[in-house]
């Protein structure tokens, strides 16, 4: 509790940390400063701090929140609980604050990554109001997790999204792309906080008082309890960047600071799945079977539809974007399985898919946390986040280039990697349905491991593209020719996101006593995994030890290298030229670029994904046969946007222009609305007494 | 028979009966799709006999090895012939992409597994438990009639559903009365030939097979 | 264990000069030996290591890492004995994952040379392993129903038990599934053509163009391996016959071993003659095989619940 209450103080005292008055660097005083009352300028600007001093300070106690809140979280995962009332700070209900171990799972991994986000954070120099309003998003994201009321859960989540929609629109000024990517954030999010409001404060109107204990209890029809489910699923759908209500994703994050997309990415979304298991099991205590067929036929889309469009996608941030749509899809489909059973009254194996999909969360917020760092490093010393023109960042930014080929592994759900262990343990509880679970089960399972199995083949090929033309190879464009290693606080950040990674993926059975908790207090049915090395499932037959794989793979690597240099004569590696087919050196023009790494597998989803290609062929004026210019456009855009969204859209501006009309500038008219509406109903009044 | 041997081998005429259906959308060689409709027709008269050795029914099993002989043997013969006399011998461009159709065959047996459920719950042996495997082949034929550009595409998608029905049929009782089934076998002979006079027409007409073509005739 | 990977390793080269040997022949060739594949390894050794313009750590881990996840395959899964130390610590989704992620390392190999070559393989294996994936889980799924659990000795030591279960829907297309799959992931012939050297159709060979000397040689080692492995798995889940059990004497290891040779020596032997009579692929036909593999796979787990 005071560990909690620490690590809010700290993100406000960060915020005001970042309020105080600045001076300018030294360097850049005024020479031809006035002299009238100079002396005592100048002892109050020698008082007031620089601005590196504010940003170093501020990162630094906002690292410390972030510590302190993931300390609290894991106490609170270990049984340390606690909980508040706080009656005086909100009007109606109060503030009822409490940490369970499902709220301290989210708690803990949203410190983890304010950690690093905020080291991150320190040396990129960000403006005055992204250093204000960081730590009070992080302290919303604190606060949504602890929250035990409704009232405080929607102060906490307005909360988010407001300070999230201001970080979002941080660099407006230089770039004009943010202002319409703001704007879709702002009415997605928004239409989300409306949904889980409705949801929410019909849930409250069926208790006693708006506590979730009291809400736990409340007597509900079936009716009531769809509509509240259905409702408060589509707020955090949109939340998490489940499809059809993902399109802000792509949009925001590369539009938000460097620092702010892993805070986005590793914690805020996080914060729709915690919405799904906390109404969803925990509040209505679990459902009719097909809440959780909805639950998983939506993270499967989402992960397929994630996975494919970050494949294509040529822009880093937008492929991690796509890619995050892509795990919470994954997260889902735990989430949905779970539920399936636990309905089903399977519970050990609903515990294992619950088990399964927070440690996907947990992963995901690790590695995507480093990887969004790493592309925030990356965009800041090349200027570009185009994988077309960059490469060749391995010799101009190694730790970068070292660091994020962790964070790829871990996300491609490969061994060594921390994607992997969650993979598996997902998959497991999949496959042993069968049995169990009648026909229903025996229908959705497969189809389920189908879906996954080609999530995880494309997110292999999808990082593969982005590591391997991102980062090898050599510099396509000018931004990536004269890039620098990031500055050293932005290294510390990623590499402490890495040591995470690894952590979690050699010992992630030291990870799971912990998290068990968390899903005993939804589903409770013993501990689904055990195991010191190596992973052993309880309920059914199954094992895997990444330790010992990992330590497998590497005595592998040494005793091969040993063996060849044994065997070989010459030891001396000899420098010597690509092979050019005898037409002269190769050039980073020749390379393979993101999108033509692409292709084949754009050829063969061609049907799902609908690409759109056009070529102008310029003719010179003499003859209509001679080409001066061939221009080929080419680009895959998003089709839930285009075939949901715009049409919508289209409507409301119709409907926007058709109204118009009505306003036509004279005050008689706008006067005369009021007053035939005043008569009208008037009339109505009369008609109807 | 004994039980055991009854099972494994009624289980793999159904698998090898499932698994023609299923090649008929993978290939796009017309000679290819014949020789799966023959190999089919084997599968479809091995089940019914065996189902016949093991009632120990004599009129079964020779029944089973007569729709054998129709179908393994007689019906291919006549669309190869057909097939001789036309020109080209490929499904080239099918309305749905193969690979598409294959994923598309995924999900129409899962449906027939789960809607055929409630039919296995009333009698469930062996044999009926096999039954939603006679309905995706059903559903298979069936998507092959609308997918499928070649006219002798359409009469193997045609026999298919033909073939799944009477698989149903024997999976589900003991057989149809021998009359009905004859009357059923010379139906669908019936048809085939109808279905040869139109693709040697249609050739006449279009110089192709392409049912698209036939949009003309709305005009 | 270590007699499997001495097994493994040893005869990997001679596998692959068998089937050079049988297409040799079938082809109306003299051939060059079943040796020749060590011959040539002895020779890549000897030739000094190349380190070209431009490349980096990532291409000289590449080869390394290629034959490192081979080997700890070869190590896990049942080939020779289905007892082995490493059993509970992989088990079948494991060894797939392990496999990819030595096609991973190849790919990031070819990437980093910055070649259109290397990137142009790099993407097409992506493309295969991102297709392949899918069916490798679901005949993985397939297989585990009947023994409920995914680990290797467990599934072999059932199937061996009871050899009658084999004749079975489940069995038979699982194994046209993974057949499929076995194809396509070892980069024969019709997904991958490991002699062609044009840049149309190569897949497999673009991606090591650069590669001379020691390294190329470890790779055609791996490669070589990992097809040994990939035939070996697929017989020890369909042909689990003279599989050594936990505390078989010497004799019974013997017998394993042969009994793995000679199943080994006939898979690669047909899948050599298949060769012969068959022409490569279009690279976009080859979704159309993995779909159809897919859908196998697909029936193989509807057929046993079907069928139960």
């Amino acid at each position: 509790m005071t560990l909690y209450a620490w690590a809010l103080g700290l993100c406000l005292a960060a915020a005001l940390v970042a309020l105080l008055p600045t001076r300018a660097p030294a360097v850049l005083r005024p020479t031809g400063a006035p002299a009238a009352g100079g002396a005592v300028a100048e002892r109050v600007r020698a008082a007031t701090p620089t601005v590196g001093a504010i940003t170093v300070v501020g990162g630094a106690v906002t690292a410390a929140a972030g510590a302190l809140a993931a300390v609290a979280g894991v106490r609170a995962m270990l049984g340390h609980g606690w909980s508040a009332w706080l009656p005086d700070l909100l009007p109606l209900g109060g503030v009822r604050l409490a940490l369970d171990p499902l709220g301290g799972l989210f708690t803990a991994v949203t410190g983890g990554v304010t950690v690093c986000a905020a080291i991150h954070g320190i040396g990129s120099g960000p403006a005055r109001a992204t250093r204000v309003v960081v730590p009070l998003f992080v302290a919303a994201l604190l606060l949504v997790p602890a929250a035990d009321g409704v009232g405080a859960f929607l102060f906490g989540w307005e909360l988010m999204a407001m300070t999230s929609l201001l970080l979002v629109l941080a660099e407006h000024r230089e770039r004009p792309s943010v202002r319409k990517a703001a704007l879709w954030y702002a009415v997605m999010t928004h239409l989300g906080l409306v949904t889980i409001l409705c949801g929410l404060c019909y849930l409250a109107a069926g208790a006693v008082g708006d506590g979730f204990d009291q809400l736990r209890v409340a007597e509900l029809s079936p009716a009531a309890r769809n509509v509240i489910f259905l409702t408060t699923l589509a707020g955090f759908a949109a939340k998490a960047g489940i499809v059809p209500l993902h399109v802000w994703l792509p949009r925001a994050y590369p539009a938000a600071p460097g620092h702010v997309s892993p805070l986005m990415s590793g914690a805020m979304v996080n914060m729709g799945v915690y919405g799904v298991v906390r109404v969803g099991l925990d509040l209505l205590r679990g459902g009719p079977v097909w809440w959780w067929w909805i639950v998983l036929a939506l993270g499967a889309l989402s992960a397929l539809y994630g996975v494919l469009h970050a494949a294509m996608a040529t822009d880093l941030k937008r492929l991690l974007g796509y890619s995050s749509t892509e795990n919470m899809g994954l997260v889902l489909i735990g989430v949905g399985a779970a539920g399936f059973f636990a309905a089903d009254g399977a519970g050990p194996l609903a515990a294992l898919a619950l088990t399964a999909a927070l440690l996907h969360v947990v992963n995901h917020a690790a590695f995507k946390t480093l990887l969004f760092q790493a592309a925030g490093s990356v965009q800041r010393a090349t200027g570009t986040r185009d994988l077309d023109a960059l490469g060749g960042l391995r010799t101009r930014m190694p730790y970068t280039t070292a660091l994020f080929a962790i964070g790829a592994l871990c996300a491609s759900a490969l061994p060594p990697g921390n994607g992997f262990v969650s993979e598996w343990l997902l998959l497991q509880s999949l496959i042993h349905a069968l049995p169990a679970s009648g026909v229903a089960g025996a229908v959705t399972m497969p189809l389920a491991v189908g879906a996954i199995a080609l999530t995880a083949g494309l997110a292999v090929a999808t990082f593969v593209k982005a590591f391997g033309v991102g980062f090898l190879a050599r510099p396509r464009g000018p931004g990536a020719e004269r890039a620098a290693e990031s500055p050293r606080t932005a290294i510390y950040g990623m590499a402490l996101a890495a040591a995470a990674c690894l952590f979690l993926a050699l010992n992630p059975t030291l990870v799971l006593p912990a998290l068990t908790e968390a899903v005993t207090e939804v589903i409770p049915a013993g501990r689904p995994v055990t195991g010191e090395v190596t992973l052993r499932l309880t309920t059914i037959t199954g094992s895997i030890s990444p330790i010992l794989i990992a330590l497998a793979l590497a005595g592998a690597m040494v005793a091969v290298p040993a063996l060849v240099g044994a065997v070989a004569t010459r030891r001396v590696r000899r420098a010597a030229r690509l092979w050019d087919c005898g037409a002269g050196p190769v050039s980073a023009r020749m390379e393979y670029t993101a999108t033509s790494f692409a292709e084949p597998l754009q050829r063969v989803f061609v049907d799902a994904l609908q690409p759109e290609s056009a070529i102008d062929v310029t003719a010179v004026k003499e003859s209509a046969y001679l080409v001066r210019r061939v221009r080929f456009r080419a680009r895959v855009p998003d089709r839930v946007e285009r075939r949901l969204y715009e049409p919508v859209l289209a409507a409301a501006v119709r409907l926007g222009t058709g109204a118009r009309r009505l306003a036509d500038g004279s005050v008689h008219r706008y006067l005369s609305y009021g007053f035939y509406a005043l008569t009208g109903v008037l009339i109505v009044l009369a008609v109807i007494s | 028979m004994t039980d055991p041997l009854y099972v494994q081998t009624l289980d793999l005429a159904c698998g090898a009966f499932l698994l023609t259906g299923v090649l008929v959308l993978w290939r796009r060689d017309l000679a290819a799709i014949i020789w799966l409709f023959a190999l089919q027709g084997v599968a479809l008269g091995a089940l019914i006999a065996v189902r016949g050795l093991h009632e120990a029914d004599v009129e079964l099993t020779v029944l089973g090895l007569g729709v054998g002989l129709l179908r393994a043997v007689l019906l291919p013969y006549l669309m190869r012939r057909a097939l001789a006399a036309g020109e080209e011998g490929r499904e080239a461009r099918p309305h749905v992409s193969v690979a598409a159709s294959l994923l598309v065959t995924a999900v129409l047996t899962m449906i027939a597994y789960a809607v055929s459920q409630p039919l296995v719950r009333l009698a469930p042996t062996p044999a009926t438990q096999a039954v939603p495997i006679a309905l995706t082949v059903l559903l298979v034929g069936f998507f092959v009639l609308v997918t499928r550009r070649r006219a002798l595409s359409q009469v193997v998608g045609f026999l298919l559903m033909d073939n799944a029905i009477t698989a149903a049929a024997f999976l589900t009782t003991t057989g149809v009365p021998l009359v009905v089934e004859l009357g059923v076998s010379l139906d669908v002979l019936l048809a085939v030939l109808a279905l040869q006079v139109l693709t040697t027409r249609m050739r006449a007409a279009f110089g192709g097979t392409d049912l698209d073509e036939l949009r003309e005739l709305h005009d | 264990m270590v007699l499997q990977l001495l097994v493994v390793a040893a005869g990997a080269p001679l596998l692959v000069g068998l089937m050079r040997q049988i297409r040799a022949r079938l082809e109306g060739r003299a051939g060059a030996g079943v040796r020749q594949p060590w011959r040539d390894l002895r020779k890549l050794v000897r030739k000094e290591a190349i380190a070209p313009h431009g490349t980096g750590w990532l291409f000289r881990a590449a080869p390394p890492l290629l034959a490192g996840t081979t080997l700890v395959v070869a190590a896990a899964v049942p080939l020779v004995t289905a007892d082995s130390p490493l059993d509970g610590v992989a088990d079948l989704f494991a060894v797939a994952a392990l496999l990819a992620l030595g096609s991973v390392a190849l790919a990031l190999g070819g990437l980093d040379t910055g070649t259109a070559f290397g990137g142009m393989g790099a993407s097409r294996e992506m493309t295969v392993l991102a297709l392949v994936e899918p069916t490798i889980l679901l005949a993985v799924f397939a297989l585990s129903i009947r023994v409920g659990t995914t680990d290797l000795g467990a599934i072999v030591i059932a199937t061996a038990s009871s050899p009658l279960s084999l004749i079975s829907p489940v069995s038979l297309l699982a194994a046209v599934a993974l057949a499929v799959v076995t194809i396509a992931e070892s980069g024969r012939i019709p997904v991958d053509n490991p002699s062609t050297h044009l840049e149309l159709t190569m897949i497999h060979e673009a991606m090591i163009l650069e590669y001379a000397g020691p390294d190329l040689a470890l790779i055609e080692w791996a490669s070589a391996m990992r097809l040994t492995v990939m035939l070996g798995l697929f017989a020890g889940l369909f042909a689990p016959f003279g599989i050594a059990t936990a505390g078989a004497g010497p004799i019974a290891l013997l017998v394993a071993v042969v009994a793995f040779a000679v199943k080994v020596a006939l898979l690669g032997g047909v899948l050599a003659a298949g060769e012969v009579f068959m022409a490569k692929l279009r690279l976009f036909r080859i979704p159309e095989l993995l779909a159809g593999s897919f859908l196998m796979a697909l029936l193989a787990v509807a057929a046993s619940f079907f069928l139960a």
